[in-house]
């Protein structure tokens, strides 16, 4: 629920400096000569129009937020499942008892690795993907587009098959093409030290096709007479990435990297289906130990907790990107 | 990436929330419906016998033409959520299945009602089977069937490492993993090192020492020299490279044992039909034997499934009547013809279904000789707590600073 919010809340920030032309601010529709009474026949329309909208949200997303935070500061347990109103205030015993718990603070340094590894390298990938496509592959264009970004919409489950199969130790595709060319591959799910990187690597395949779609689109909108002039200018295509699209991506640039990074730091499907968080927790990221408390063992405050840091962590990192991404051409 | 998981946690949040309003309304005794009126009952059955469980209704219904049988199956995978959810908004069947190691919690949650026992006889069932159900000498549910461990390990790689022998010992068991290993197979014996339900693989080390999981006083037992002497046990099949250290999430051992790979396991009587079925070219070089014994003996344990009836129900009787026609000698022997599981009361093993088998008396024989995993409300965090410790073990740890380090971890969980 946490990272809901926080995503259309960056959506709608990130979008907005792509969207709305350098200066221009929107002027207010009706702003000076707005009526005192709020229901008037046409507000009523207007609010009927969002009622159902508004239902849900409050149903759905405002309670469960509330309610979780509210929930993160008692001790619910099993008990309580039964008689909700017996759960005791608790206060920030949740919370302080996270910063001592060494399983959480585990969670945090793998999902931390994750991120930190996994998102320049899907950006980096999506980048990639995305110039080339562009400009270098004609013909086998919608092919490769296609390709890239079908992993995106694939089932989690689909994509756990076909990656078991291409780790699988004995008769996995990575172990048979090194058992071809006469060198062993190790277990790399198995493998403390590998698994990570396993469901990393796993985690940028999945992912870099939504980067490249976006790249794809900043790529079109910038005017073919900038490179024109870089190009008359004497710029080599090495130079020409560096000084004209790197820079003129960076609205898009700002977006896929809040997305991405807000996505890796939630991430819970790899290793849920991969892993179970083994070997030894090195693949244990914070919101499938969320879960685990919350749902194996109804840990439900803890778990609260949880979600709660998790998206102080994830509004930080966010608002961090914010700044240091920022548009300063503008 | 996330967000099934996070729209998971909202959904569940939402459920248990709106059961604020909703807990207290929970139906009383008062209204009960007499076993002879026109009804329903309803009932949650687990997975694949939930299909079963249909079928014998409809016997049932012949019988008892004013009560009909709703069978609502689930997935043993969520059945603890989805319970535990109904649970908090009040909307738990009349009836169901529940599987041994989820009876503590629901008996916690006080959602169970207890056992007649006028009508139930405990004698009629393997102990263990039943003390499952007890907590203060209440009886919670009444056995239906049971599962027990037993040891599948290959004859034909057996004889031709020269160990003809039945392994009756661990120390048996731990020489013939070892001449597996020299004769060609990848692993001398599957051994799950950790991971969820790995629990099941160290119990048999821990009870066969004479071992328990809750001692006498009531607290865990986890490092008392049997349970010492248990980890070390378990351990040394990874130190002598034995067993794989490491649980592949999803690894199906019956194909490893078809390919002679892994020559030998420990697992329940739904094997037998899974072998026969998907490795049937090894039809007749298998065999089934009893655990091996420790020094106290071959002990296993016993998991399986109760039938429980949940106090909110408004239709006792009923389920009174149908969870009788389920567990008289008869049907027992008929469930397990239809579903291959083992009946839970003793007098059905006398049925002729139960007769001309191989592999049953293997079975019959363990469950008198096995105990029960004990009901406690924290069960799940309990096991999970066994099970980082066998994979610290598995992967070298001491065990005796394991066991020490677990008993720690595990005393809140238990007595509250």
């Amino acid at each position: 629920m946490t990272s809901a919010v926080t995503e259309a809340e960056t959506e709608d920030r990130a979008a907005r400096p792509a969207k709305a032309p350098a200066g221009v601010t929107a002027g207010q529709p009706g702003g000076a000569g707005r009526r005192p009474d709020r229901l008037s026949r046409q507000n009523l329309a207007g609010w009927l129009y969002s009622t159902p909208f508004l239902a849900f949200f409050l149903t759905f997303m405002a309670f469960p937020i509330v309610a979780t935070l509210l929930m993160s500061f008692t001790d619910f347990g099993l008990r309580h499942v039964t008689h909700p109103l017996d759960a005791e205030w608790v206060g920030l015993d949740n919370y302080a008892a996270l910063l001592q718990d060494d399983k959480f603070l585990t969670a945090l340094f793998n999902t931390g690795y994750f991120v930190v590894l996994g998102v320049p390298l899907t950006i980096g990938c999506g980048l990639v993907a995305a110039v080339l496509l562009n400009s270098g592959i004609d013909r086998l264009r919608t092919f490769f587009r296609v390709g890239f970004y079908v992993p995106v919409v694939t089932a989690i489950v689909a994509v756990a098959v076909i990656w078991r199969f291409v780790l699988d130790p004995s008769e996995g595709l990575i172990a048979g093409l090194g058992a071809q060319l006469g060198f062993s591959t190790p277990d790399f799910l198995a493998s403390e030290t590998l698994a990570m990187p396993s469901l990393i690597v796993m985690a940028v395949w999945r992912n870099m096709g939504t980067a490249m779609v976006l790249f794809l689109a900043g790529l079109q909108a910038i005017p073919a007479e900038v490179r024109e002039a870089a190009r008359i200018d004497g710029a080599g295509p090495l130079q020409e990435f560096r000084r004209i699209t790197v820079p003129l991506l960076r609205p898009t640039m700002l977006y896929v990297s809040v997305m991405t990074t807000i996505g890796f730091l939630n991430v819970f499907e790899e290793p849920f289906v991969m892993t179970d968080g083994g070997p030894d927790d090195s693949t244990l990221t914070v919101s499938l130990h969320m879960y685990e408390e919350g749902f194996r063992f109804f840990h439900m405050g803890s778990a609260s907790a949880m979600a709660y840091v998790l998206f102080t962590v994830v509004l930080a990192v966010t608002l961090l990107q914010l700044r240091l991404l920022k548009d300063k051409t503008r | 990436m996330s967000r099934n998981a996070l729209s998971r946690t909202t959904i569940t949040a939402t459920a248990l929330v709106l059961s604020l309003g909703l807990a207290a309304c929970g139906g009383g005794d008062g209204d009960q419906v007499g076993a002879d009126a026109k009804q329903t009952l309803t009932i949650w059955g687990m997975g694949e016998e939930a299909k079963r469980l249909e079928e014998v209704a409809k016997d049932f219904t012949e019988k008892h033409p004013n009560i009909t049988v709703k069978v609502t199956p689930v997935g043993w995978d969520v059945v603890g959520q989805k319970m535990t959810s109904a649970a908090a908004a009040g909307t738990l069947p009349d009836m169901a299945q529940m599987g041994s190691t989820m009876m503590g919690e629901f008996i916690a949650l006080d959602a169970l009602e207890p056992v007649d026992e006028k009508v139930f006889d405990k004698a009629d069932f393997f102990p263990a089977t039943w003390d499952n159900n007890v907590v203060d000498g209440v009886s919670y549910g009444v056995p239906w069937y049971a599962d027990v461990r037993a040891l599948y390990y290959r004859t034909d790689i057996a004889e031709k490492a020269g160990k003809g022998k039945e392994p009756a010992t661990w120390d048996e068991h731990h020489a013939l993993a070892e001449a597996y290993k020299k004769n060609g197979a990848t692993w001398g014996t599957e051994l799950q090192p950790g991971s969820t339900g790995a629990w099941q693989t160290w119990l048999p080390f821990l009870y066969s020492e004479g071992g328990e999981l809750i001692g006498e006083d009531g607290k865990p037992a986890l490092d008392s020299p049997e349970a010492v002497r248990a980890f070390e046990r378990f351990g040394s099949y990874f130190e002598d490279g034995l067993a794989k250290k490491n649980f592949v999430v999803g690894r199906d051992v019956a194909k490893d044992f078809g390919a002679g790979k892994v020559p030998m396991f420990m697992s329940g009587p739904w094997m037998v039909q899974n072998l026969d079925e998907q490795q049937p070219q090894i039809k007749g070089k298998w065999k089934v034997a009893p655990l091996p014994a420790g020094s106290k003996g071959s002990v296993s344990w016993v998991g399986g499934s109760s039938l429980v009836t949940f106090k909110d129900s408004a239709h006792k009787a009923a389920a009174e009547k149908f969870t009788q026609f389920l567990t008289t000698p008869k049907m027992q022997a008929h469930w397990y013809e239809i579903s291959k599981s083992l009946p839970a009361n003793k007098a059905a093993w006398n049925e002729p279904e139960m007769q001309n088998s191989e592999t049953l008396p293997v079975f019959e024989k363990s469950l008198d000789t096995a105990k029960d995993v004990p009901p406690l409300e924290k069960w799940t965090e309990f096991a999970v707590q066994i099970e980082e410790a066998m994979e610290k073990v598995a992967r070298g740890a001491d065990p005796a600073a394991t066991a020490k380090k677990l008993q720690k971890a595990t005393e809140g969980l238990v007595d509250q």
